[in-house]
């Protein structure tokens, strides 16, 4: 069982690490992670045909009793994995994915602040403008360290049943869990300060409070409050144009003047 | 094409941005988001384009600034970038805030075009025709997902990355040519800090799970905040944040302060 278990730790690193460097959100969908899977665990017809009715669910065509689960790429292996491993049938493995993507989600909330607390450090292997290293180093934390708690989850998931980790979950105090989330969404914050501080104009600083207005407010959508701002900008651009023309237009009469004189 | 008539050098540099263009997701993170992806992708530009070491390194630390959109659409504003950056050491017409300034003008409505085709309609598509052989157990199935879905969008990071960088340079050199750089710079700083202003938002959020109870009546002060002005909280979380950033205080500091003084604040019941 351990060793089934390593193998679909594996096949979520492997699928979320091409997914990491190719930028293309491909593999980590159902479809291929439910096959990869299968091939893992050598039974990959199982994993393609699973694959199907996950992607199907995932999509949101079809549901499990209701419910969309909230990992998709969780809950391929560990669907595929009670179904390969403990021979169910495909309906109980499919039952096993909203667990698994409730358990995911809190892993998530809690490693968000830790991947945050990185930030920095890139800034610094940025600013030191060695390329080389920056890339190695992405790399290496592409595929190893930007998923791995969840790959871990994943490995005692299969290995010790999810019960256990839902209970390991549930003894964590709630404040913790709130803080983490409530820290995460802030940081992206220092982000924004970052840019802020950057662009800030005094002259035009009340348009952020416009866009805030805008999409707080009204709910726009931002390709909506980008053609907004772009009229805006636009009739500015050409008033400033109609008043670097006339000034020019002014210095050539005067210039005619003199001339004639 | 003719569109596409690019020096040597220039093939050479768009090669390279296209590869590093797949990093958009490594390193991701709450406080820069794609930020690592972007400063890689436009390492390639800033080899070629700076002579000054300081300058490249700085420059390099710019672009490793907040940036989030969708995975393709990232590569035409790679492109943009890349010509606003070959304007800005050929002429030094272009500074530093217009680039940042568009850069934040961009994410936001091409996130929006990018999931609307890419979620919406071509993986809805890949994964109709994959789920219909793979219900039969058959593999071609998956390899027709990776091709509709995944293959497409490393050839449209190809194209953008190209359309980006061609429009960039038209968009950019007639602008200069005409000499209204001036104004041009307002109105992208315009358009930028409204975005920003959008942006934070829908993603800067202060969860406050406050209540004051006295006596038998309760008060929930997030709904008291909210009722002021929704979002005021985010307001002054980045303009506060903003402050200490020009005081010289480190993202670090920032970092991990927000961390500690939130968890700490968790426990007695604020958040």
């Amino acid at each position: 069982m351990v060793q089934s278990a390593l193998l679909c730790a594996l096949a979520w690193l492997i699928v979320n690490g091409i997914d990491r460097l190719l930028a293309w959100q491909t593999c980590t969908r159902p479809i291929v992670t439910a096959m990869v899977t299968g091939l893992l665990l050598g039974d990959i017809t199982t994993g393609i045909i699973m694959g199907a009715s996950l992607e199907a669910i995932f999509m949101g065509i079809s549901a499990i009793g209701g419910s969309v689960p909230a990992d998709a790429c969780a809950s391929a292996i560990i669907a595929v994995a009670s179904t390969v491993l403990a021979g169910t049938d495909i309906e109980t493995g499919l039952a096993l994915a909203v667990p698994i993507g409730t358990v995911m989600a809190t892993v998530n909330e809690l490693y968000k602040p830790v991947l945050a607390s990185f930030a920095p450090y890139w800034e610094k292997v940025a600013g030191s403008g060695n390329v080389k290293s920056f890339k190695i180093q992405l790399t290496a934390f592409a595929l190893l360290i930007d998923r791995l708690p969840q790959a871990i989850i994943i490995f005692l998931a299969v290995a010790f049943g999810i019960e256990g980790l839902q209970a390991v979950l549930a003894s964590l105090p709630a404040f913790v869990l709130r803080g983490m989330s409530a820290a995460s969404s802030m940081m992206t914050g220092v982000g924004f300060a970052i840019l802020t501080a950057m662009i800030w104009d005094p002259q035009i600083g009340v348009f952020f409070f416009a866009g805030f207005v805008l999409a707080k407010y009204l709910g726009l959508p931002t390709l909506a409050i980008a053609i907004l701002a772009f009229t805006v900008a636009i009739t500015y651009f050409f008033i400033q144009k109609q008043i670097l023309d006339s000034k020019a237009k002014a210095v050539e009469t005067k210039n005619d003047e003199e001339d004639f004189f | 094409m003719a569109m596409f008539n690019y020096s040597e050098q220039e093939k050479k540099t768009l090669r390279k941005m296209w590869v590093n263009a797949g990093y958009v997701f490594a390193g991701f993170n709450m406080v820069k988001m794609e930020g690592n992806g972007f400063a890689l992708t436009m390492a390639p530009v800033l080899d070629e384009l700076y002579k000054d070491e300081q300058e490249r390194k700085e420059a390099l630390r710019r672009h490793n600034g907040f940036f989030n959109t969708h995975a393709v659409m990232f590569s035409l504003i790679a492109g943009i970038t890349y010509a606003l950056e070959r304007q800005k050491m050929e002429t030094g017409a272009v500074t530093d805030e217009v680039i940042e300034n568009i850069k934040a003008s961009l994410m936001g409505p091409t996130a929006g075009i990018g999931d609307a085709f890419f979620f919406n309609c071509l993986r809805v598509i890949a994964a109709g025709i994959g789920i219909g052989l793979c219900s039969q157990g058959n593999i071609l199935g998956v390899f027709l997902f990776i091709l509709i879905y995944g293959v497409s969008q490393l050839v449209g990071r190809w194209y953008l990355l190209q359309i980006g960088y061609s429009f960039g340079t038209t968009f950019i050199d007639s602008v200069f040519e005409s000499g209204l750089m001036e104004p041009l710079t307002k109105s992208a700083g315009i358009v930028g800090l409204t975005m920003v202003g959008a942006m934070v938002a829908t993603t800067v959020n202060v969860k406050l799970n406050w209540t004051i109870t006295v006596g038998e009546t309760s008060v929930v002060v997030l709904d008291v905040i909210n009722s002021i002005m929704p979002g005021i909280l985010s307001i002054i979380l980045v303009f506060v944040l903003v402050r200490l950033i020009k005081k010289g205080v480190k993202p670090i500091t920032l970092v991990f302060g927000i961390l500690f003084i939130t968890i700490a604040l968790a426990a007695v019941g604020v958040f």
